[in-house]
């Protein structure tokens, strides 16, 4: 057990720092998870309407997040 | 804000902006404050902190596992929050890495968020991070609390510890230091000092 874990449980899960934290690695998880995604669709030939549609959000917001990041190269199924 | 610093002090704010450079973060945190604190072992919160049982390597490598990047590119601290609510942060990769190969979510860093007419001089806190500027806030209110004139490397800590939830306290925390007890040894050294 970690450090940061011991001190999260003796913290006691109702303590909202303990879930804001988990809040927090989430989002940051969520982003890299979705530029793998992203570029993986990419690669396959999905337009940036289709991942928005898959994404629920509008063509606008996914490509002004995604478009400019030179897309990760795929290193394995190629 | 840095007119009352004395010269050690300031200097403790120009290594914690060195300290976040070279880290490769942009706002100055309050981990950098303390690990810029610890830099000088002679100023007064660094005698304090080393009396107390503090041996600056340690914290150093402390807070080099917060911030250090795993398979995810994410913290150790990130896991740790993760596992707190079911989330198993090694499946995850695990699953993407037999999708996409090695380091897939690693090398996955998402671009840095872009605002329209954002610059770095207007961020709201200046080059320090929430957390840090509160610090620095209330080593004002600290020195001014103890009817001091100037602010020193000894309040910068007060701040730090009365701001208490930063990565800074987090370190201190967890290498078993108590926060109030370690204010009341800084206010000690205060008063043998004068």
């Amino acid at each position: 057990m970690s450090h940061a874990t011991e001190l999260a449980a003796a913290a006691g899960s109702t303590d909202p720092r303990v879930g804001l934290r988990a809040v927090r690695a989430l989002r940051r998880l969520l982003e890299r998870l979705e530029v793998v995604q992203v570029d993986n669709a990419r690669r396959q030939g999905w337009s940036w309407q289709e991942i928005a549609d898959a994404l629920e959000v509008s063509r606008q917001a996914v490509h002004k997040k995604h478009a400019g990041r030179p897309a990760v190269p795929s290193t394995w199924e190629e | 804000m840095f007119e009352r610093f004395t010269d050690r002090a300031r200097e403790v704010v120009k290594q914690a902006a060195h300290e976040a450079r070279a880290a490769g973060r942009r706002p100055i945190g309050t981990e950098h404050l303390l690990l810029a604190v610890l830099a000088d072992p002679d100023n007064l919160a660094s005698r304090v902190l080393s009396a107390a049982g503090v041996r600056a390597a340690d914290l150093r490598a402390a807070v080099a596992r917060h911030t250090a990047e795993g398979d995810a590119g994410l913290a150790e601290a990130d896991a740790a929050a993760l596992r707190e609510i079911g989330i198993d942060l090694a499946a995850i990769v695990a699953r993407i890495e037999e999708s996409f190969g090695p380091d897939a979510l690693r090398a996955a860093a998402p671009a840095p968020r872009r605002r329209w007419g954002w610059r770095q001089r207007q961020r709201p806190g200046g080059p320090f991070s929430p957390r840090s500027k509160k610090a620095l806030e209330l080593s004002l209110r600290e020195a001014l609390r103890l009817r001091h004139r100037h602010i020193g490397t000894e309040h910068i800590l007060l701040g730090m510890l009365r701001e208490g939830g930063g990565p800074a306290a987090l370190v201190l925390a967890e290498a078993g230091l108590d926060l109030d007890d370690l204010r009341r040894r800084v206010e000690l050294a205060l008063r043998a000092a004068a």
